[in-house]
């Protein structure tokens, strides 16, 4: 059953290997640079090692935007953004993974009554116009740095052949391993808090259940490559971009740094080692980013070639997809809950009690304007929302906070559960010892959860003075959420 | 990086010699004109047959390079026009050798008088033929310099054109036979025609340069 829910995850997988390689080796293949067989190989087994073990920052961004809490919602947010994909692609936009599965998300959280985190969704949208624009910047100083080589360095033709060939072949291998870390989150970053693997421990190397995911949806991509990708790749290379081996070389490597700085954590902590602000791991197109650089190059060459209608059917997709997405998954998800009776998410109950009140009064938070939602019972965010928001005190992230505070969700700690579900490397030493010291307690809440396990420095947040305590708590956050998913007690 | 560039490095040097035996052969030419105007037939012969031995080397080193370049898929981008360039550049050889085999052949007496003129003719020719050499090198080796020897091979070839006219009113103002004229006139244009072959390959070079400029 887990596995037939997955399949809308996996179909969306075989989608973007299909379609995706052919941004990275399209160029390369169609000019006879590159044998279709050797890039097919290379696109596999890079982004299989991108997708596994640098898939995760860009996944967290799209878990923080809307934790599809039920594999059956999961199931049907993948679905729709597939269905939109396909209604989408045959009206020759380059539509991307990325912006209709966001689009597929939010309709998830407006179904199921939760909140949107609007901060998050701003950070994904102006991504991906920052990834468009970057990407063309990125492809302008290339070609201004590598055309004076060209046209008046004294490299051999044939030795410029060589070095072109091991260009497409080395970048190519760089822009898949990207491609595997940014865009596994579209593939199955939405079954990211539902994964029905456990952790399996590999004497010194843990392989996580959401690792195991990520193997999954990267052989997916795998096939989507060498079931379909030779196609796409020779209509990219051909119809799309008509590029030169070289042009292509520096429109590919546009593309993979962009891929690489929007999904890398290691690239995260340098900037934050010295001191840079961090750029934010969100899933991006790689449609739009190798079109974003082929526009840079046009406009260092004159602008004479480049296809504006093109620009304007990217920026039309950077709306149209994900609000189609959205339709598409609040229609679904009402089909998929009423007709086929599947959970789509969990019944989640918001009490405002004295407890719940308390803890509100101890985050610092003025109580006196929850009056209209004081004693009362809540089943869906948005209730909460709408009533908050009528008393015109409390901001967005304040509300949210609220909400996070009354939501029931209830916990018992046991210690057997989290080693059978092999999470044994997940925690410190020490965070280990506070967990053992709250065995086979129960919290209504996740917050008491948390405060209990605080009183230990090891799941201590830190004050947010650098951005590297910022990202300490991020880290705890989700070792949280791993604990209230594998710790999560319904009352029968 | 040594081993990869082996195969490359071994290319490069047949499309050099056979560039190395299209200036020789121009050179070759120009000897060859002046033995036979000075009556060394002996020696004339001698340069044809160096001229006969060169286009052979020629032809099989360009289809020795196609067959390398296509095996190998090489330069699949430029794999056309470079083929098309040594191709033309071949039929430059088979011009020259033509020109020459056909003064073994008929053996026309050239009055005393056209002798300077006739030489003119030929350097002028042999000159292009030398900077398209150099043109087409540079189209391998020095993108930047392409243009100036194009320029050069377009010059030499309106010099060829310019005394080559001369040299034909020269050959009718003549007191000889009208067929004698006929058949000088004939020779004068195939040794103008020979600088025409060059340009007409920088015609295509300077497309093609064009086409490698990123």
């Amino acid at each position: 059953m887990i596995f037939i829910y997955l399949l809308s995850g996996l179909f969306l997988g075989w989608s973007l290997g299909a379609n995706d390689t052919g941004n990275i080796f399209g160029a390369a293949v169609e000019t006879r640079m590159l044998k279709y067989k050797t890039a097919a190989l290379i696109a596999s087994i890079f982004i299989f090692l991108g997708a596994v073990f640098e898939g995760s920052g860009p996944s967290g961004t799209l878990g923080r935007l809307g934790s599809v809490d039920a594999l059956g919602g999961a199931f049907t947010v993948a679905l729709a953004a597939a269905l939109t994909i396909t209604a989408i692609v045959r009206t020759g936009i380059p539509v991307s993974t990325s912006q209709t599965i966001v689009g597929a998300i939010i309709g998830w959280n407006y179904f199921s009554g939760r909140l949107t985190d609007f901060q998050n969704l701003l950070t994904i949208v102006s991504s991906w116009v920052i990834a468009f624009v970057l990407s063309g910047i990125i492809a302008a100083l290339l070609f201004y740095l590598i055309s004076p080589v060209i046209n008046k360095g004294k490299i051999h033709l044939l030795e410029q052949d060589v070095y072109v060939r091991l260009g497409l072949i080395i970048i190519g291998a760089f822009g898949a391993f990207s491609l595997g870390a940014n865009n596994i989150a579209n593939v199955v970053g939405v079954f990211v808090p539902v994964t029905p693997f456990k952790d399996i421990n590999l004497g010194s190397f843990t392989l996580s259940g959401i690792q195991q995911l990520y193997i999954l949806g990267a052989i997916s991509i795998i096939v989507g490559i060498y079931t379909y990708s030779h196609k796409v790749m020779r209509t990219v290379g051909k119809d799309i971009f008509h590029l030169s081996p070289v042009t292509a070389l520096i429109a590919v490597t546009a593309e993979a740094i962009v891929l690489f700085i929007f999904a890398s954590r290691g690239l995260q902590n340098l900037l934050l080692s010295i001191g840079l602000p961090p750029i934010p791991l969100v899933p991006v197109s790689s449609t739009q980013v190798i079109v974003g650089a082929v526009v840079g190059i046009g406009l260092v060459k004159g602008g004479k070639n480049i296809r504006y209608n093109i620009l304007g059917k990217v920026s039309l997709a950077w709306i149209a997809a994900p609000v189609i997405a959205f339709f598409f998954a609040f229609i679904a998800l009402f089909i998929v809950q009423n007709v086929f009776e599947q959970t789509v998410c969990q019944k989640t109950i918001y009490t405002f009690n004295r407890t719940t009140i308390s803890q509100i009064e101890k985050e610092g938070l003025d109580v006196n304007h929850l009056s209209s939602v004081n004693g009362h019972k809540y089943y869906r965010e948005l209730e909460i929302y709408k009533e908050l928001k009528a008393e015109k005190y409390f901001k967005r992230s304040e509300i949210s906070k609220i909400i996070r505070i009354a939501e029931v969700y209830p916990l018992k700690v046991d210690i057997n559960l989290l080693r059978d579900k092999g999470l044994v490397n997940r925690f410190s030493k020490e965070q280990w010892e506070a967990l053992f010291k709250l065995e086979g307690r129960e919290f209504k809440h996740q917050w008491q959860l948390k405060e209990a396990l605080a009183k230990d420095p090891s799941w201590q947040r830190r004050k947010e003075i650098t951005e590297r305590d910022k990202l300490h708590n991020q880290d705890l956050e989700e070792q949280f959420n791993l604990l209230f998913r594998t710790l999560y007690f319904p009352p029968a | 990086m040594a081993l990869i560039l082996k195969t490359t490095r071994f290319i490069e040097t047949q499309i050099d010699t056979f560039l190395d035996i299209l200036s020789d052969s121009a050179t070759t030419f120009e000897m060859a004109m002046e033995d036979y105007l000075n009556n060394r037939i002996e020696q004339f012969e001698t340069r044809l047959a160096q001229i006969r031995e060169n286009e052979h080397r020629a032809d099989d080193l360009r289809v020795s390079i196609e067959r390398f370049l296509y095996e190998r898929t090489l330069i699949p981008e430029n794999r056309g026009d470079v083929l098309a360039i040594l191709e033309n550049t071949d039929e430059v050889i088979d011009n020259i050798k033509d020109s020459l085999v056909q003064f073994s052949i008929e053996m026309p007496k050239i009055p005393e008088s056209l002798n300077d003129l006739w030489m003119q003719t030929t350097k002028a020719s042999s000159n292009a033929v030398e900077q398209l050499s150099f043109a087409v090198r540079s189209f391998f080796r020095d993108l930047a310099a392409v243009n100036n020897y194009i320029h050069k091979v377009y010059f030499f070839e309106r010099e060829a054109d310019h005394i080559g006219e001369r040299l034909r009113r020269e050959i009718f103002n003549l007191d000889i036979e009208l067929s004698q004229k006929s058949q000088l006139r004939f020779f004068a244009m195939h040794i103008e025609k020979i600088s025409d072959y060059a340009q007409v390959v920088c015609d295509r070079l300077s497309i093609y340069a064009i086409k490698r400029q990123l």
